[in-house]
């Protein structure tokens, strides 16, 4: 099989940008997004994952008590992988998700009261400052969500659930993609 | 006479008329109208007919609680019935037709019902219709919905989009007067985050329709000045056109906004109606008085209406009542009308205050009659006349309306729909709300503070405690000077108006009379609840808004006790109606719920798959080819083909969870009935899970992938089940353990490769050796694909019981890996194949599902016996599984079951009875839990769980289908159906 093509195939491929001056939506690359299974409590976890996040911000997001997500653009190769789940261990395990989560970005002045349609989650800036992030529903779906700028944020979601994702996300946009 | 519009004055804008229908009639109204302002301004009194004895019936109110003119309005999907006419704004091109007549609103057959109204009381139905019964259902009930009525619903889908917010805030605010208004400034000057709901499409509430000068300036500018001040705070937001109808638990409040309800043709890429939640972490309610009914006889006539609507129509619509208006009235409020009246050049025909010592220093020109009643009102569709009682003399004056003035009641619904009652006040004349909310207070008059100035402070010093609680400070909004403003006192309540000839309606829009009430009583249903239900009362669309109070007083009086004594019925959400489709939301048609796409969806529906639903999941069923007919020679097929050659089937909606940790496999020991402690990295094993109660939970397969990482397979319907009962063991039961857990479902494409060409295909991608020595049955390893530019996870387990492997590729590779595979199995002849016939071969095989791991069945049950450990120390199950009823030689166990005559059939949850034995349940033996046909066997076989199946093997039997009445004569035998000896697993 040394000529067959492998190819990969994006989640959401047929997904194209929707953009308006109120608001934006984009599917991001698939990356590389690694769960990182610490202890919860251990307080120098952050500082360690950061020092091994490709430095973008927000790159390391919480992900409950003692986990992470460190999630960048670039696909990581098997071998970087392998290294950066043996510098974790034995404190913390790295558990690959690069393809089994996929973020969209939604940004723009009515990002909020377009996730609002979704989630119950306070997303007031004074309540959700940049670089916080919290699984939430929105919707029926479950969601990792990262105000990554005041009014920008990265929404992460099962593979298998980001094209309904995509859809509602959509339908919630669509008063706010009429300029 | 009839009502009219006034040349000049109210909020309207004439210089925007606007066109509608009311029963095909053209009409015309102004922007800034409601429906029902329209209509009168346009003289139209009748409006609709009553419930039970359709009578006609007019406006009553100006607002929610509107119990008669409700009609239905728009057109095909758009159509809404049940509208108030009073919260409909007027739009262009409105179209709205009455209710519960025929054939016209003007001549109604069913007002015949008011001549058999001596019959048709309280209890009519219950009393007349028992007999005979089996009538009622098919006969009576029929006819007595046909017969009463609200409006129709319409059959044509809604075109229209709802959709569900949330929102947080610091104070919430619920109604627009004196006193939210001066609680939304409070706040919003001090930075609290303030939501401001509003029911109508103007803020201002009462103030609307006062005439009084706040601060020098009409109260109409006044708030037109606040609300700028509060559109320029940007922490504040004001909801307009919503209703608040619920208050929950966490202090999260329901709300209702009509977002689109006042257009022509909404916007399609707004939604109509939207149904939020807000949280909020202090409420205040100030939500008003509802103005009381008085109950006399023929109070139900068209142009009998409530004071303080005919001062909203007269100052806020420009629209005068009538002519000759006549008031009667408990209290002072009922000269603030006769003032706004003789301010339009109307001078009331009569005053009859219900007081004999009415003190109201009152100036104009009107006749008062203090001391008085109005005991009677006459008319058809039209008001007429009235009948002033006083001091046993009648005397009739001739009107063409009549405002009534009973008091008022705090509109505290919200404040008890947590389960707070509430609770009667004598010096208050009416229901309070209980103290001591938590999270909650109340101002203005809902409160029972009187006068504009007094609620514009209690709202400010309300809020100002509110924020103090959650450390926001502030500094109350400085007090107000008002002119004009005619403060009433709550006066003492007329439950019963003596003299009364007519019929007397307490709840209009169920068409209940004072006489209902006291035959509740004399009948025996004399508690609140019991009369609510005997005779309707405080039922339908306005839940008694306006009748309840009446119908507790009225019932006090008929048994001696006091209101306090009568008590409310309960107060639930929803305060007003909220449509369906708010309450779905967006959750319809395509959006109905989220659907779950295996990373190989798009590869199966390349190949023409049929798809079926599993939970979320679109799983492939089968693969038609052209020629084939029907879905089981597809599966016919597919099932052949992997036992002669080989499939693919994707089986990536398996659950998939990563357990890793130091104390990972002492986890899974506990865990897992059988034995994982030495599990040697590079294996796989298949797992039973039971539950505490000793039955199965699940099963699957894991595998030791390295010295501190297993990989655990569940069945697709199990996966977050297992996640979070992992989750609990490590966290709750076993938090000593060093174990971290992880779903990867998502991340995996994973593919059966099955049948004997399987090694052969497989090895094709696949790097290294995969030899029976090399990769044995069981052998579970990370391996490299195509030359090493992929990595996967390689299983080799068999579901279908053929040499079979699973492999595992990141997501996004999962269609090409199948396509290559594809591509390298054409020489073999593989073939996808989808649940369908992976189920059949299963079957064939033996292999249980949850159609077998049902819940009441243990591992000896399925044949697992030996998987229970004895001598594990502990796991999940063990202290039960020893019970004498989990280890009953009488229990139901599996076995297998074929028909005896291999032509013949049976179906999956079909009952198994001995041979001969008469079809009865107290016969039954067990049922068929799996059956499918098998192109192997040449039959249909099924599994079965019956009593002692083990021992029964060869035994004949009859297989009954009670509901298809259809009897299988078959026979039991062993559940592996095809090669027992697992020789082809092992190849």
């Amino acid at each position: 099989m040394s000529d067959f093509r492998l190819t990969q195939q994006a989640a959401l491929k047929g997904c194209t940008r929707l953009v308006s001056r109120a608001i934006m939506l984009e599917a991001l690359p698939e990356g590389h997004v690694i769960q990182v299974l610490g202890k919860p409590g251990d307080p120098h976890l952050t500082a360690r994952l950061e020092a091994m996040s490709d430095g973008s911000p927000h790159a390391v997001r919480a992900a409950g008590p003692g986990q992470c997500f460190i999630v960048g653009d670039r696909t990581k190769t098997h071998a970087e992988l392998a290294d950066l789940s043996a510098s974790l261990q034995p404190e913390a395990f790295g558990v690959d998700q690069s393809a089994g989560r996929v973020r969209i970005r939604a940004a723009g002045p009515m990002v909020e009261p377009m996730l609002a349609k979704g989630t119950a989650v306070d997303l007031s800036l004074s309540n959700f400052p940049v670089g916080h992030a919290t699984t939430a529903l929105i919707g029926h779906i479950a969601a990792h969500l990262t105000r990554t700028g005041d009014d920008t944020f990265e929404i992460m979601v099962l593979r298998g659930f980001a094209q309904s994702l995509w859809d509602d996300l959509a339908r919630m946009s669509a008063e706010f993609l009429e300029d | 006479m009839t009502p009219y519009r006034l040349p000049a004055g109210g909020l309207i804008d004439r210089r925007t008329p606007l066109s509608f229908t009311f029963d095909g009639k053209p009409l015309t109204g102004f922007a800034g109208d409601s429906l029902a302002s329209a209509l009168l301004g346009n003289g139209r009194l009748l409006l609709g007919r009553s419930f039970k004895y359709h009578r006609p019936r007019g406006i009553l109110t100006a607002g929610a609680a509107e119990p008669n003119a409700l009609m239905t309005i728009g057109t095909g999907g758009r159509t809404e019935a049940n509208t108030r006419a009073t919260m409909q704004e007027l739009y262009a091109g409105l179209e709205a037709r009455s209710q519960s007549r025929w054939p016209s609103l003007a001549f109604d057959i069913g007002a015949l019902n008011g001549l058999l109204s001596p019959f048709l009381g309280a209890g009519f139905y219950y009393k007349t219709f028992m007999w005979p019964a089996p009538l009622w259902e098919k006969l009576y009930e029929p006819f007595i919905r046909k017969a009463a009525g609200l409006g129709t619903a319409s059959y044509t889908a809604d075109p229209d989009t709802y959709e569900k917010c949330w929102a947080h805030c610091d104070l919430l605010v619920i109604g627009s007067g004196p006193a939210g208004l001066a609680a939304a400034l409070t706040a919003g000057r001090a930075g609290a985050r303030v939501i401001l709901v509003e029911e109508h499409a103007a803020a201002g509430g009462m103030l609307l329709s006062e005439t009084a000068q706040i601060d020098g300036k009409p109260a109409q500018d006044f708030v037109a000045q606040t609300m700028a001040e509060l559109a320029s705070l940007a922490n504040v937001t004001m909801l307009l056109r919503t209703t608040a109808f619920g208050w929950y638990d966490g202090n999260v409040f329901g709300a209702i906004e009509r977002v689109q309800k006042h257009v022509p043709v909404p916007l399609a890429a707004r939604a109509v109606e939207r149904l939020w939640r807000i949280v909020a972490k202090k409420a205040l309610l100030a939500t008003g008085a509802e103005e009381r009914p008085l109950v006399f006889g023929g109070n139900d006539i068209p142009g009998v209406m409530m004071a303080g609507a005919m001062r909203t129509y007269l100052n806020r619509y420009g629209v005068a009542p009538g002519r000759q208006v006549a008031i009667f009235t408990t209290n002072d409020s009922g000269y603030a009308l006769a003032t706004d009246l003789e301010a339009h050049g109307i001078v009331p025909e009569i005053i009859v205050d219900s007081r004999a010592d009415a003190a109201f220093p009152y100036q104009g020109k009107a006749r008062v009659v203090t001391g008085a009643v109005v005991s009677d009102a006459a008319g058809g569709k039209a008001l007429s006349s009235i009948t002033v009682l006083r001091n046993g003399e009648t005397e009739t004056v001739a009107v063409d309306a009549l405002a009534m003035a009973g008091g008022f009641s705090p509109i505290i619904h919200l404040a008890c729909h947590r389960g707070a009652k509430p609770l009667w006040s004598d010096a208050q004349s009416a229901f309070l709300a209980p103290g001591n909310l938590v999270g909650l207070d109340l101002a203005g008059s809902v409160a029972t503070t009187s006068g504009i100035a007094a609620c514009f402070e209690d709202g400010a010093r309300k809020a100002m405690a509110l924020l103090d609680e959650i450390s926001v400070h502030t500094t109350p909004a400085a007090p107000i000077a008002v002119e004009g403003d005619i403060v009433s006192p709550p006066a003492r309540p007329l439950w019963t108006v003596p003299g009364v000839k007519g019929k007397a309606f307490v709840d209009f829009q169920n068409d209940v009379h004072r006489r209902d009430l006291d035959l509740a009583v004399q009948e025996g249903y004399g508690h609140v609840e019991l009369a609510k239900r005997y005779t309707t009362n405080g039922m339908a669309t306005d839940q008694g808004k306006l009748s309840n109070v009446n119908a507790i007083g009225l019932l006090a009086e008929a048994r001696g006790v006091s209101p306090d004594d009568v008590g409310t019925t309960t107060f639930r959400p929803f305060y007003t109606p909220v449509s369906f489709g708010a309450l779905a939301g967006a959750s319809h048609g395509h959006d109905f719920q989220p659907v779950r796409r295996s990373p190989l969806h798009d590869w199966a529906r390349r190949l023409g798959a049929t798809f079926v639903e599993t939970g979320l999941w679109y799983r492939s069923s089968f693969f038609p080819r052209p020629g084939e007919t029907t879905w089981r020679e597809s599966v016919d097929r597919e099932v052949l083909n992997v036992r002669a050659h080989a499939g693919l089937c994707d089986v990536s909606m398996l659950g998939k969870i990563e357990i890793c940790g130091r104390d990972a496999a002492e986890f899974l020991n506990r865990v897992y009935s059988n034995a994982f402690l030495k599990l040697p990295v590079g294996k796989a094993r298949y797992g039973l899970m039971l539950r505490e109660d000793g039955m199965i939970y699940d099963d699957g397969t894991t595998s030791r992938l390295s010295e501190n990482h297993y990989f655990m397979t569940t069945t697709t319907a199990y996966a977050a089940g297992v996640m979070n009962h992992l989750e609990f063991c490590a966290q709750v039961l076993w938090p000593d353990l060093d174990v971290r857990l992880a779903s990867s479902t998502d991340q995996w494409a994973q593919m059966a490769i099955a049948g004997p060409k399987a090694r052969r295909i497989l090895q094709t991608i696949v790097d290294a050796d995969l030899s029976n020595d090399a990769f044995p049955f069981l052998a579970a390893r990370e391996v490299s694909l195509f030359g090493g530019a992929l990595h996967g996870r390689l299983f080799r387990i068999s579901f279908s019981g053929e040499l079979a492997y699973e492999l595992a590729v990141p997501a996004g590779y999962g269609e090409s890996v199948a396509e290559a595979l594809m591509d390298a199995g054409a020489l073999h002849g593989i073939q996808p194949y989808g649940v369908e016939a992976l189920s059949v071969l299963r079957i064939e095989k033996g292999h249980v599902t949850h159609n077998e791991i049902n819940g009441t069945a243990t591992a000896g049950d399925l044949g697992f016996g030996k998987m229970v450990s004895a001598t594990k120390p502990d796991f999940i199950g063990k202290a039960m599984v020893g019970r004498p009823g989990l280890v009953d030689p009488e229990r139901a166990q599996l076995v297998g079951v074929r028909p005896l005559d291999p032509e013949t059939s049976f179906r999956t949850g079909s009952h198994i009875l001995a041979l001969n034995a008469e079809a009865t349940l107290e016969n039954d033996q067990g049922y068929v839990t799996s059956s499918a046909y098998s192109p192997h066997i040449g039959s249909t076989i099924g599994l079965a769980l019956v009593k002692r199946g083990a021992s029964r093997h060869g035994e004949t039997v009859t297989i009954w289908n009670g509901i298809r009445n259809e009897f299988t004569p078959g026979r039991l035998c062993d559940p592996v159906f095809f090669d027992p000896e697992n020789e082809k697993l092992h190849v």
